[in-house]
């Protein structure tokens, strides 16, 4: 097979966006989905078709060289390695019938060429970010899904609100990119190259001091897209995008482009201890954390968009603890799982009248059992429940956490046990408020179409299966994953231990569950006060950052224009002005229009002219 | 000293005098506003072609594309002197392109049509004639004639407080230039007063040798004026003023144009000319574009005015561009004429769309407008488009430029690429408040709800698809920038 | 030559200092006139001089030029005295100080 084919599987997407874009406007509707559809199914299939090419060190081709200048360069080209291979099937999967839910969702918009369009583009920018062969081509991608999901979340920006919520998203997470460029920035300076298999190669020659800075930089960035503590406040605001984004972005792929670029640096971020155990320690509080702020939520995506926070605080920790194949394993899991939640959720609110608050909802399992079904397999899987795909891949990486050994890591393998409780609780607190007890909506709800219905079997079917492909020697599995992804296996705990875990776990869901199923099995009523309210707000995060740097922030620039601009340099510059203006008004006086005056001037100045005249000649 | 290529036919003063001729046709045709526009749009878009020309015929050269040189004004030794290298070159073409652009938006002008067509044209020979020129005098002349016309614009067509930014603006350069023309003086004694040969010609005022304290003054005259021009850090505040004040075609010129003029004297004049007080000077420098950059780019955070965000974004532009020269090596100077070109595209064509807003809702006050997006798609799309490329979006233009211009300074000093990245991030903050106050929220009252025109459309199409070939494949302008900037770099120039 | 080349410029010299004085003292502008006037003899009385000490004939060409422009610039400037006394009906030139800055 021909190895540029794999430019196809970006350029397929690229084509369907840049067509919306130019010509959607004026294309029925129908088309306007049906190509964006058939763009992003295109390449799934050319993901499949080329798999191969990923196996072992895999494939690497270029198109054309993008920037080109002394010593500086930097290619359109791909890198399909087992890990890129893996990512991109599943982006294109999970992005195809993340499309055609969409098809049905979006069908009564006024505007659904932008909506297709940023769609098609986000899938590009995302399979930039999976197949680039070096860190600027990876840059365009992560920018590109910035751009996207800032252009989706405030894609009905007739409420200024959505627009502002996408601003957010856009900004911070720039924010985290400005360290990710300084980190590219570096690595450029540093091998000459920004290829990223050179790089890996070459990590050795390093400094340690200067690994570690750039650990710390990438983790930086990667904190920024993967919505991890400090940078996590833009996610819950996402949810203000329609609901096959948050799908599709705010879930399943944009937000794992963080830990699918420390998997991508592994080489270099596994050099630095310091650098993994920040990395663990940021995922495990960003665990935490998001579950906490999970536990209160009152709107149905944001439930979900805290245990996306959460979750892939998992993944984070899963690098942190050294275990890339563990990061991925639970970033496919979650990716089809949380997809499934979130296009569930889109049909629950359609159901519910489009009622987002979950207080507002209830007995919908008798409205729709189908939906209540395929959203309970979600439920499971996020909650850990044991046999399915999600119990698997968090199970694997809490024991390698575990095994880790010293005291740092258990510690952080504590928070992780604990928060699978935590997770365990709001699922079924989910669970039960929308899908138990009496009916509180106020609209009337009607079903999801047909098409929004049936791209949800086939992701719940992979979100219980996916444990197998990773499944541990315990359960007689090969963990195959681990081998594709040629990363070494994990160390074997004892068997008892390894049973004895596994049995804490249980005990913790099943825990979870019984708490919530007490609590919340019939509703017991609007709940507001207190430590409640606190979580409601995400730990009061906004305001803590409006206070220390946003408000600074204007203040300064307010200070720069009106102190500096204004005042200081304007002002001199007047100053200078008035001073001429002042010196002339003197001068003025002088011309009196008095004839007389001028005449005794006159003699003066030949008085003068005589009289130098004369003590010259003396002289 | 002289010239590879012979050039047959006068090609240079043929793309210099051409405006104004220009300028005299519509001078005499003065009465017939429809005749005056034509003129200059055929005018001007003639220059393009013949540039676009010379651009094609001169792929892979090297040396003096194109070279012309003949006697003066003798007793001084002052000679007619044009070359044309890579630089000169793209800087023409850009010229050429937004000219023709500036024409187009002012198509509708109803006062005085004749006389405003014909000092967008003088412009044309100004600037150009400052991006050809290699005699002292002659691009001093020039450079005073692109200050003259851009007066006039401002102050004749301009909006309320036009006369304060007129003169403002007429002050601060002409402040500037003066320095410049009294360094060049006595540079010009000081060479003949050596060698016996009084001359402004650029490569032999090169071989003047001077005491480092005479080269640093002469270097800070010189500087003076360019750096005003640029603007940079603290010398910026007559362009919100001028932009805030000026007609769209004027705008349009100033920030795509004019102060490309700073840097072309830079790296074309004062580097060569004092090379030992430019290296003193590069930390200075750099330190006043990082302070620009950030400056600038947190006061445009605050303005309500579109334009004088654009403005202000153009000083933090420019702040890269000069980072990029004060790094001093060739990918950083590559990337800061690139990013030159590129900003010229992207804030040429922001300005002309903010003139097709302000058109459409009668306001530039960012309170005032909204939900542009419900009413004009394809006008909303557009600008979404430039406001992308100006906040750095990869892949579009004026990443390519800001990329290379951090990956050399981050290799000249880690501390300045550092920094100026932190730019970049506020100036995302300022854009997508543009973005979000115009296009976003719910429509309020419009004077017109007609989308884009055929007119504006062929402004639009040529600048975007520039905006996003620039972004995705530079090589070819880079090609042109590799030769010129190494050899100016190693010694100043062509031997 | 029968006078000494110092007893004219001695004479002219007090016709010019005469002249100015009158120029500077006098706010009648007709008087003023007749100081500028003065002035300008005392100035042609030393070219004559000169012309005859030195036996060139250049300074009393000059003189007969000086003549004539001040005959000219005489009947241009009382038309003007004329002129402003009709304008404000008096020739005292502190009148006229319509140029004052």
């Amino acid at each position: 097979m021909n190895p540029l084919l794999l430019f196809l599987i970006p350029i397929l997407p690229l084509f369907g966006g840049v067509i919306n874009v130019c010509f959607g406007s004026r294309l029925p509707h129908r088309l306007v989905s049906g190509l964006s559809v058939a763009a992003v199914s295109g390449s799934f299939l050319l993901a499949t078709l080329l798999w191969p090419l990923g196996s072992g060190e895999g494939t690497r081709v270029v198109l054309f060289s993008w920037l080109k200048s002394a010593g500086f360069q930097a290619d359109v080209g791909i890198l399909f390695d087992p890990l890129a291979a893996v990512m991109t099937l599943m982006v294109t999967g999970v992005a195809t019938l993340i499309h055609l839910y969409a098809a049905g969702y979006m069908a009564e918009d006024e505007s659904p060429a932008r909506f297709f369009a940023l769609l098609n583009l986000f899938v590009f920018a995302m399979l930039c970010i999976v197949l680039a062969d070096n860190l600027l081509f990876l840059f365009l991608g992560w920018e590109g899904v910035g751009f996207c999901s800032y252009g989706l979340i405030g894609f009905w920006y007739r409420n200024s609100k959505n627009a502002s919520a996408g601003r957010k998203a856009f900004i911070v997470t720039r924010i985290g990119d400005l360290f990710f460029a300084i980190a590219l920035l570096w690595l450029f300076s540093a091998f000459g190259t920004v290829m990223i298999e050179q790089i890996n190669a070459r990590v050795a020659e390093l400094d340690p001091l200067l690994l570690t800075g750039l650990t710390l930089l990438l983790l930086g960035g990667a904190c920024g897209k993967s919505a991890q503590l400090p940078l996590m406040s833009w996610l819950p605001d996402a949810m203000a995008g329609p609901t096959p984004v948050s799908a599709l972005i705010h879930a399943a792929t944009m937000v794992t482009a963080g830990v699918y670029l420390l998997c991508r640096m592994f080489p270099l971020v596994s050099l630095s201890p310091t650098g993994m155990a920040a990395i663990a320690l940021v995922g495990a509080l960003t665990a935490l954390y998001a579950a906490s702020c999970a536990l209160a939520q009152r709107e149905i995506k944001r439930v979900l968009a805290y245990s996306t926070m959460s979750q892939i605080g998992y993944m984070f920790l899963a690098v942190g603890v050294g275990t890339v194949s563990g990061a991925m394993f639970h970033l496919l899991t979650h990716a089809f799982f949380k997809a499934l939640l979130f296009m569930g959720a889109g049909c629950v609110i359609h159901l519910a009248g489009g009622e987002n608050d979950i207080y507002r909802m209830g007995g919908l399992k008798e409205k729709s059992p189908q939906v209540f079904w395929l959203f309970l397999v979600g439920i499971l899987c996020l909650a850990g429940t044991p046999l399915t795909g999600g119990f698997f891949s968090k199970d694997a990486i809490l024991l390698t956490a575990f095994a880790a050994g010293d005291g740092f890591y258990a510690t952080l393998w504590g928070i992780g046990v604990l928060t699978a409780g935590l997770t365990s609780f709001y699922s079924f607190r989910l669970l039960y408020l929308v899908f138990f007890g009496t009916a509180r909506q106020a609209g009337q709800g009607h079903a999801p179409s047909p098409l929004m219905l049936w791209t949800l079997p086939p992701l719940a079917l992979l979100g219980l299966c996916t444990g197998l492909l990773n499944l541990p020697h315990l359960f007689g599995g090969h963990e195959w994953l681990t081998l594709w992804l040629g990363q070494p296996m994990a160390e074997m705990l004892p068997v008892g231990t390894e049973i004895g875990l596994l049995f804490l776990m249980l005990i913790f869901f099943v825990g979870g569950w019984v708490i919530a199923h007490v609590r919340y099995r019939t509703f017991p009523g609007d709940e507001q006060a207190g430590w409640r309210s606190f979580l409601l707000s995400g730990w009061q995060a906004d305001r803590v950052y409006e206070l220390i740097l946003l408000r600074p922030y204007r203040a300064i620039c307010r200070f720069c224009w009106q102190g500096g601009d204004k005042a200081l340099i304007d002002g001199v510059m007047e100053g200078l002005a008035r001073l001429c203006l002042h010196w002339g008004d003197y001068v003025r006086r002088l011309s009196n229009g008095q004839v007389a005056f001028y005449l005794q001037g006159f003699a003066w100045g030949l008085l003068l002219i005589v009289g130098w005249f004369l003590l010259a000649s003396v002289k | 000293m002289t010239p590879d290529v012979a050039t047959p036919f006068p090609l240079l003063s043929l793309l210099l005098w051409l405006p104004l001729g220009g300028t005299l046709l519509c001078l005499l045709l003065r009465h017939s506003s429809n005749l005056c526009r034509w003129i200059s749009l055929l005018t001007t878009l003639t220059v393009l072609v013949v540039a676009l020309g010379m651009a094609v015929s001169s792929i892979g050269g090297s040396g003096w594309l194109f070279y012309e040189d003949a006697a003066w004004i003798e007793p001084f030794g002052i000679r007619y002197t044009l070359g044309m290298d890579g630089i000169s070159l793209l800087l023409v073409l850009l010229t050429a392109l937004l000219q023709v652009a500036a024409i187009l938006i002012s198509w509708r002008q109803k006062q005085r049509p004749a006389l405003f067509y014909a000092l967008v044209l003088v412009m044309e020979t100004g600037i150009i004639g400052v991006f050809l020129s290699l005699d002292l005098i002659l691009f001093y002349l020039f450079w005073e004639l692109m200050l003259i016309p851009m007066f006039f614009l401002i102050g004749v067509w301009g909006h309320e407080n036009r006369v304060y930014a007129a003169v403002k603006f007429f002050f601060f350069t002409l402040a500037g230039s003066l320095f410049l023309l009294l360094a060049i003086i006595w540079l010009y004694l000081l060479h003949g007063g050596q060698t016996g040969d009084y001359s402004f010609a650029l490569d032999a005022l090169r071989q003047t040798v001077l005491t480092p304290g005479q080269e640093m003054i002469l270097y800070i005259g010189f500087m003076l004026a360019f750096i005003v021009k640029v603007p940079l850090f603290p010398f910026h505040t007559w362009l919100p003023d001028a932009h805030t004040e000026a007609p769209p075609a004027g705008s349009v010129d100033l920030a795509g144009l004019l102060l490309k003029t700073g840097v072309y004297g830079m790296i074309r004049f004062a580097f060569p000319l004092f090379p030992a007080a430019a290296q003193k000077s590069l930390p200075f420098l750099a330190i006043l574009a990082l302070v620009g950059i950030f400056y600038a780019a947190w006061i445009a955070y605050v303005q309500t005015d579109m334009k004088r965000v654009i403005a202000y974004s153009s000083v933090a532009h420019l702040g890269f561009v000069i980072l990029g020269l004060a790094a001093w090596n060739q990918l950083a100077w590559e990337g800061s004429l690139l990013l030159m070109i590129n900003h010229g595209i992207t804030t040429g064509g922001l300005f002309v769309m903010i003139a097709m807003i302000q058109d459409r809702s009668g306001t530039r006050e960012l309170g005032k407008l909204g939900g542009l997006w419900t009413v004009f798609p394809n006008l909303s799309a557009f600008f979404l488009l430039f406001c992308l490329s100006s906040l750095g979006l990869p892949g579009l233009a004026n990443f390519a430029g800001e990329i290379l211009v951090l990956l050399g300074a981050f290799k000249a000093d880690p501390l300045w690429g550092g920094m100026a990245v932190a730019g970049v991030v506020f100036s995302a903050a300022y854009m997508l408040r543009v973005v979000q106050s115009a296009l976003w929220g719910e429509s309020k009252k419009l004077a017109r709800n007609d989308d884009l025109a055929v007119r504006e459309w062929l402004i639009l199409v040529p600048l975007a698809a520039l905006v996003v070939l620039l972004g995705v494949y530079p090589a070819p302008v880079l090609e042109f920038l590799r030769e010129p900037v190494s050899l100016l770099l190693e010694t100043g120039g062509m031997p | 030559m029968i006078v000494p080349l110092e007893h004219v410029l001695y004479l002219s010299a007090i016709l010019f200092l005469l002249g100015l004085g009158c120029v500077l003292a006098r706010r009648n502008l007709i008087m003023i006139l007749i100081g500028v006037e003065i002035m300008l003899n005392a100035v042609g009385l030393t070219l004559v001089g000169a012309s005859a000490f030195w036996q060139q004939i250049d300074g009393q060409i000059m003189v007969v030029f000086l003549m004539a422009m001040t005959s000219a610039e005489v009947s241009i400037s009382l038309a003007m005295v004329v002129y402003l006394n009709r304008r404000k009906g008096t020739v005292d030139v502190r009148a006229f100080d319509e140029l004052r800055g």
